[in-house]
């Protein structure tokens, strides 16, 4: 029944289920922080690995999509009373509309320039998204309420916040939705093809412009419900996304392109890490390391697996 | 009459460009200068990008070479101008030690590698608080040459001006041979027994000191870094906004875009104080949907079909 989620009981599956049960004994408390944390990571980072492994765009703007994401939320909150969890609804649609119409005007004529336009174009919409964001709603960092957000639990002297566990939930739930539609759709069959071969996806008749539309339209939903799910719980400024942008890739590429159950093992992975560094006392600062020193060693030991096959 | 007609512009242009402080205004000079610094910046990105490698790296190496310069001269007492010197000596040693690794990498792991590998460092910096002034950044009470600037711009005109001479020289010596046969098709060029890795770490490691120098001139000009504004995308972005928008692969591509960023840029900051990167942003995206050789790039490709 539950096969679609293809987790094979692999090498790599078993060393993490390992790593957390370590984890477990050693450090409870940061594991739980991790697993939130690694939750929201991989949340995020799904939709990034969508793009990026179907239609092999690094999307630059994508944390500021995020950003963008989160002001509307905010605007259904404080103008139409719309609670965080609902409006995540309104947010996929019109992140999904939004995502078909910047395909349209602008991605579709770089598909086949190069890394370079299509990092530069990414750019240069990110540049215009932040600017736009901040003449309409200033720098002022902005929080909504929400009683229910706020609610922990105290294990140990230590107050857990119960929302967070959202992050993993919806996660999970995002990647089991992904997997089912490349899997059983005829539409997710098809990107699949497009991913792994685009050429060859063309000659056997599959519109692999349509395909990439979908793909993007579908990527920027899940960023929209990303942002009304983390509403409740961050601060919103004109960078907030901005820092996910370069975590998720780091995620894609650790994971290898189109494995998304990858990006969930590899999110909650670097989500505890980042936890255990944080909870030592007078090293908190370095926790921003874990996430950039792990995506170079993997990188590095792909690229020598790769020089010797 | 060609041969004799370019190096005299090119003589009577810098002749004109050294005594521009005698005949601008303040404001007109730190427009010249900030521009100058980002041309530095978006040659030497070009020149990595002529072997085929995106590399990400420049505000990282820029970043260091600024906080060398500053902590060099503020905690031991290093002349100002040997502290320039010295931060491009320190990060072509880094970029030594790093070439042997990174440059394994190829296409997007390359450019992604060397991105973290600015974030790596800025996360060092911002937690040596002791060395580095930590988050809040650090200030040098004197600039160099106590903060005369005819004299700062002639420093940053040396700097882009060698910059030039350097990237020319890699189009025009034998290096461009390898240099384009890399680009082109590595695996041709290693089959005709170039040593792929001999030249590309050599390249690494004179963008990376002139990036590193570039920084070190930028943050003695001002006085400060600090982790967020010293390491700022923009030092790597722009540059290759710029070198895009006037052309890549070329020595005259990444000058006619930085100067036509660079005063576009001012100029919208004039006339729209707020929000005007905003148009900046929708330049970039024009030309990259509308021009993608550049510039210079579509100017030479005009002239050469019509020819």
């Amino acid at each position: 029944m539950l096969n679609f989620l293809h987790f094979r009981l692999n090498k790599t599956f078993l060393i993490f289920l390992a790593f957390l049960v370590v984890i477990a004994i050693w450090k409870p408390i940061p594991l739980i922080y991790g697993l939130q944390r690694g939750g929201l990571y991989s949340l995020i980072g799904l939709p990034l690995a969508l793009i990026l492994g179907i239609v092999g765009i690094l999307n630059l703007a994508h944390g500021d999509f995020l950003t963008l994401g989160l002001y509307i939320g905010y605007i259904f909150f404080t103008q139409l009373g719309l609670d965080p969890l609902i409006s995540v609804f309104p947010l996929f649609i019109l992140m999904f509309l939004l995502a078909i119409g910047i395909y349209q005007i602008s991605i579709k004529y770089v598909l086949k320039a190069g890394e370079l336009n299509q990092l530069l174009l990414t750019f240069g919409i990110s540049m215009v998204i932040i600017e736009l964001i901040k003449i309409i709603w200033t720098t002022r960092p902005r929080n909504i309420y929400t009683p229910y957000a706020s609610s922990s639990i105290t294990i140990a002297n230590f107050s857990i916040g119960i929302y967070e566990f959202i992050y993993p939930i919806v996660a999970i739930g995002v990647l089991v939705f992904l997997q089912l539609f490349l899997k059983k759709t005829f539409l997710g069959q098809a990107s699949r093809a497009v991913g792994q071969n685009p050429k060859g996806a063309e000659i056997v008749g599959i519109d692999t412009n349509k395909v990439y539309l979908i793909i993007f339209a579908i990527a920027f939903g899940i960023i929209g419900i990303a942002a009304g799910i983390m509403l409740p719980r961050t601060s919103i400024f004109p960078l907030s996304g901005n820092a996910y942008t370069l975590k998720s890739f780091a995620l894609a590429a650790m994971a290898g392109l189109g494995n998304l159950n990858g990006i969930l093992i590899g999110g909650i992975t670097l989500g505890v890490v980042e936890a255990i560094v944080q909870s030592i006392p007078g090293y908190s600062g370095w926790s921003d390391l874990v996430f950039f020193g792990v995506l170079i060693i993997v990188i590095l030991i792909r690229a020598y697996r790769g020089s010797k096959s | 009459m060609k041969k004799i007609l370019t190096p005299l512009i090119a003589i009577i242009a810098i002749g004109l460009l050294m005594f521009l402080p005698f005949y601008t205004g303040a404001y007109f000079l730190h427009v010249v200068m900030t521009i100058l610094i980002y041309m530095t910046l978006s040659l030497s990105w070009d020149m990595m990008l002529r072997t085929g490698q995106l590399s990400f790296g420049v505000a990282g190496f820029f970043g260091v070479g600024a906080y060398v310069s500053i902590v060099s001269s503020a905690n031991f007492g290093i002349n100002p101008l040997v502290s320039i010197f010295l931060a491009g000596g320190f990060v072509a040693l880094i970029a030594l030690a790093l070439g042997f690794v990174v440059l394994k990498l190829r296409g997007i792991y390359f450019a992604i590698t060397t991105l973290a590998l600015t974030m790596v460092f800025s996360v060092i910096i911002r937690n040596t608080p002791r060395l580095t002034g930590g988050a809040s950044g650090k200030v040098i009470p004197n600039v160099i040459f106590q903060g005369d600037s005819s004299k700062i711009y002639l420093l940053i005109l040396a700097l882009a001006l060698s910059t030039i001479l350097i990237s020319e020289m890699f189009s025009r010596t034998r290096i461009h041979f390898a240099i384009n046969s890399i680009r082109t098709d590595e695996l041709v060029a290693k089959s005709t027994g170039i040593n792929i890795f001999k030249y590309l770490i050599i390249i690494f490691i004179i963008t990376a000191a002139i990036q590193g120098v570039t920084g070190a001139v930028y943050s003695q000009q001002y006085g400060f870094v600090s982790p967020e504004t010293t390491f700022s995308l923009d030092f790597l972005l722009l540059p290759m906004a710029m070198a895009l928008v006037g052309g890549i692969y070329s020595t005259w591509g990444p000058i006619i875009g930085a100067i036509i960023l660079g005063f576009a840029s001012e100029y919208l900051k004039l006339i729209m104080p707020y929000g005007h990167l905003i148009i900046y942003g929708i330049i970039i995206i024009l030309i990259i949907l509308f021009l993608p050789k550049g510039i210079f790039g579509s100017l030479k490709s005009k002239k050469q079909s019509s020819n």
